[in-house]
């Protein structure tokens, strides 16, 4: 019975490595994976369920919902891929890759070789033989001889070493894998918004962040569309303080990132944040900065405001927003939070006051920039650079050079001797043919040639 | 008009009459026009690199911004792999469809030409100068891999359309393994050269073209079918390396300016998704049964893919790769 079992597990296992090692196999799950990618590129990522009702008819919004494809690179199914293609790659690279290895000397039967050619020449035995050594050695073939049944053998190999081009590169994969995990396991990474003249304190690091002031350029360029403004610079000049107290100023610019003792900091976003005068019965009282799209209580019991947006310039006699991003005219744009449903939108010039009923009203009184800033400390990153690295590597050796055997026989007597070579490659025939063929006219061209024959035979069986 | 507007008009006038000329040689087989067709490929790519590099020197700032210069590099890569591999391997054949497409290309890029506009803050990065070209040369060598595919495709399927009854009598050269083994008996005069190309894929379209069928004789000029694969494949070789490192910049590029070399961008995974294909691609290559055929239908979804990923998303998808003008 144990026996069974064993027998049993033996087989398990087997079907195990052979599925796993089957390249097919490996590709149908690349096509799932590349399905399930495609989906997440074709329905947004991350959004608020009402706005997949909104996009689509309900029941495929609640088909997204339900099959998760709202979040779907974070899902089960889809991390679920990745693991098994990682483990696809695994078991493929010890069942089929590492035992690739140079396959034995032994003789073949040259005609069924679908690339073969025969060259006859005239001169004594050891001349011929040795001639065709040195044309292929000149041409960096590596050169071995056996002798099967009383016939001498030569076996020319090129480029044998090219058979690891695929190992590497999935040793590459390997290694990005090790550099990501080494991320998730000890690096961090987070945002923050720093308004002007305030500052924060990087919960990870310790490291207090102060933003001095936020500028950016918004150049107006006329288009055959019309005019845009188009952003050309986004600066954050802020004043950091490390958790040793060292203190230095700092310029974070879009593709700029500053490190701070290995944490890099980045310019994310920027925003305004506007501070509000809430009355009540006629005393009023000064909110904090409250930033673009939060929300915030009028007073304890009474409504909750959204401020949704800042307006840097609206038309004086329209009273309607424009395009022009430099705050010349600017307002904002509030709106009553009703559980979780916004109200309709209102827009309040600054310093103007807006009543909200039962003694309250709100006036926007001052606005300041804020910067968003993003944070990550990853030391898998060198790792991951380092398996990009090998993996682009393995993937030119495996594409680009291309492992090779001739089979050369000289068979004849006396003065006449007959050359008949056969080759194989690991990418198959056609992908040797031309060069094959460039080979036995330039080994003609240096033999004193009786004639010489280059078949490309219809695939036989395996040789 | 200015010299970069002249240098366009060149290109893509180039490019259209290029294309009749090497299409036409397509049917015909006449040389003359095979190097009349090179020629007008060879203005309208050097007039096309004249024309982006004259827009760099006079605004001083870098082409590839926008969606016109990058549809203006895809065409003017296409049409340099297509010369490049024209001249190794003497692919002349697949020009006509090339330059088409690179017409195609180049007149729609202009209708997303919106002048001199300086990049905005993402873009401002010695990234772009690594990151874009890359990845628009993987584009290219795609589009050309799709071509082959195509006559692959189109070969393909008129041999499988002409089996049947009609062809009673196998083409005379079909018996050569035969004729090889003969000759290898066969006492053969001094002096005397001769080279044996033996093998017929297509035995049902050098019979039809043997009677005299006009498209039988026409698609017999074209390489056969195992060259056509492997040409898709040498393709296909140089794109996927290209996307490959394309992707890697990106994402270091986007390490430098977002803080994470991957974020699930629309056109970041778009590109994860062609690279899949490619991929898968070169996996099935490596297995005989999928060589050919098969891996000509995987060719075409992947640049349909490469299409969706450039053009789709760019246009149709919003995400931080949006830069529509």
């Amino acid at each position: 019975m144990g026996g069974a079992f064993a027998s049993r597990s033996v087989s398990a296992y087997g079907e195990f490595v052979r599925l796993f090692s089957n390249v097919l196999f490996a590709v149908s799950l690349f096509a799932v994976w590349g399905l399930l990618t495609l989906v997440g590129v074709i329905v947004d990522q991350g959004k608020n369920p009402a706005t997949y009702f909104s996009e689509y008819p309900a029941p495929v919004a609640r088909a997204i919902l339900r099959l998760g494809l709202d979040n779907i690179y974070h899902s089960q199914q889809y991390l679920g891929i990745i693991g098994l293609i990682l483990l696809s790659l695994a078991v493929c690279t010890f069942k089929r890759v590492m035992p690739a290895r140079l396959p034995p000397l032994r003789r073949v039967n040259l005609e069924a070789i679908p690339l073969n050619a025969t060259v006859d020449v005239r001169g004594d035995e050891a001349t011929v033989r040795r001639r065709v050594r040195d044309f292929f050695q000149s041409r960096g073939w590596k050169i071995r001889t056996r002798e099967f049944g009383g016939e001498e053998w030569i076996f020319a190999d090129r480029h044998n070493w090219a058979r690891r081009g695929v190992l590497v590169a999935h040793f590459g994969f390997v290694i990005i894998a090790m550099g990501t995990s080494i991320y998730w396991w000890k690096g961090f990474s987070g945002s923050t918004a720093v308004v002007t003249g305030q500052s924060v304190i990087i919960p990870q690091t310790g490291t207090r962040i102060a933003l001095d002031r936020f500028n950016y350029r918004y150049d107006p360029i006329r288009t055959k569309t019309g005019l845009i403004y188009q952003p050309v610079d986004y600066v954050s000049v802020v004043d950091v303080t490390t958790k040793s107290g060292t203190r230095r100023k700092e310029t974070i610019r879009v593709n700029q990132p500053i490190s701070v003792d290995g944490t890099l900091y980045y310019q994310a976003s920027y925003g305004y944040a506007v501070a509000f005068g809430i009355a009540k019965n006629g005393v009023m009282l000064p909110t904090e900065y409250i930033k673009e799209g939060e929300g915030f209580p009028v007073s304890g019991d009474g409504p909750s405001i959204r401020f949704t947006r800042f307006v840097p310039t609206f038309d004086l006699a329209t009273g309607a927003p424009t395009a022009d991003p430099r705050p010349s005219n600017p307002g904002v744009v509030l709106s009553e939070i009703d559980g979780e449903e916004s109200n309709a939108d209102v827009l309040l010039p600054m310093g103007k006051t807006l009543s909200l009923g039962g003694g309250l009203s709100i006036t926007p009184l001052r606005y300041a920039l804020f910067t968003g800033l993003q944070y990550r400390n990853d030391p898998g990153m060198p790792l991951v650079a380092v398996g990009a690295f090998v993996l682009l590597s393995g993937l030119c050796v495996a594409f680009y050079l291309l492992p090779a055997r001739l089979f050369v026989l000289i068979t004849g007597a006396e003065s006449n001797w007959r050359i008949r070579i056969g080759a194989t490659t690991v990418k198959g025939f056609e992908i040797f043919e031309e060069r094959f063929a460039e080979l036995v006219e330039a080994l003609s061209a240096r033999e004193p040639i009786a004639s010489k024959t280059i078949g490309i035979l219809p695939a036989k069986a395996p040789v | 008009m200015t010299v970069d507007q002249s240098l366009l008009f060149s290109a893509i006038t180039a490019y259209i009459v290029g294309s009749m000329v090497l299409l036409s040689y397509f049917f015909n087989g006449n040389r003359r026009l095979r190097d009349a067709g090179i020629v007008l490929a060879v203005i309208g790519c050097g007039a096309q690199f004249a024309e982006l590099a004259t827009r760099w020197t006079v605004s001083g700032i870098w082409p590839l911004t926008n969606l016109y210069g990058s549809l203006s590099l895809f065409a003017a890569m296409g049409v340099a792999l297509f010369l490049a591999f024209g001249w190794r391997y003497g692919t002349w054949f697949a020009g006509g469809f090339v330059l088409l497409i690179a017409s195609v290309a180049l007149g729609y890029a202009t209708t997303w030409n919106e002048g001199y506009m300086p990049p905005v803050p993402a873009l401002q990065s010695y990234w772009i100068r690594i990151h874009v070209p890359l990845v628009i040369s993987a584009y290219a060598a795609f589009m050309v891999a799709f071509v082959f595919a195509l006559l692959y495709l189109l070969k393909h399927g008129f041999e499988q359309s002409l089996r049947g009854p009609q062809l009673v009598a196998p083409a005379p050269s079909f018996a050569a393994p035969a004729l090889v083994m003969e000759r290898y008996g066969a006492p053969i005069e001094p002096g005397c050269v001769r080279v044996v190309r033996t093998r017929r894929e297509t035995p049902n379209i050098a019979a039809a073209a043997a009677c005299g069928d006009p498209w039988a004789r026409w698609l017999e000029t074209l390489p056969s079918l195992p060259r056509l694969d492997i040409m898709t494949y040498r393709v296909v070789a140089v794109g996927l390396p290209l996307l490959t490192v394309g992707i890697i910049t990106g994402a270091w590029w986007a390490k430098e300016a977002w803080g994470a070399y991957w974020q699930w961008d629309p056109k970041e995974t778009a590109a994860l998704v062609s690279w899949i294909v490619y991929a898968s691609f070169m996996h099935l290559h490596t297995r005989n049964q999928w060589r050919g055929y098969r891996c000509a239908l995987v060719n075409v979804l992947g640049f349909a893919t490469v299409v969706f990923c450039y053009l789709g998303v760019n246009i149709w998808v919003s995400g931080l790769h949006s830069y529509k003008i």
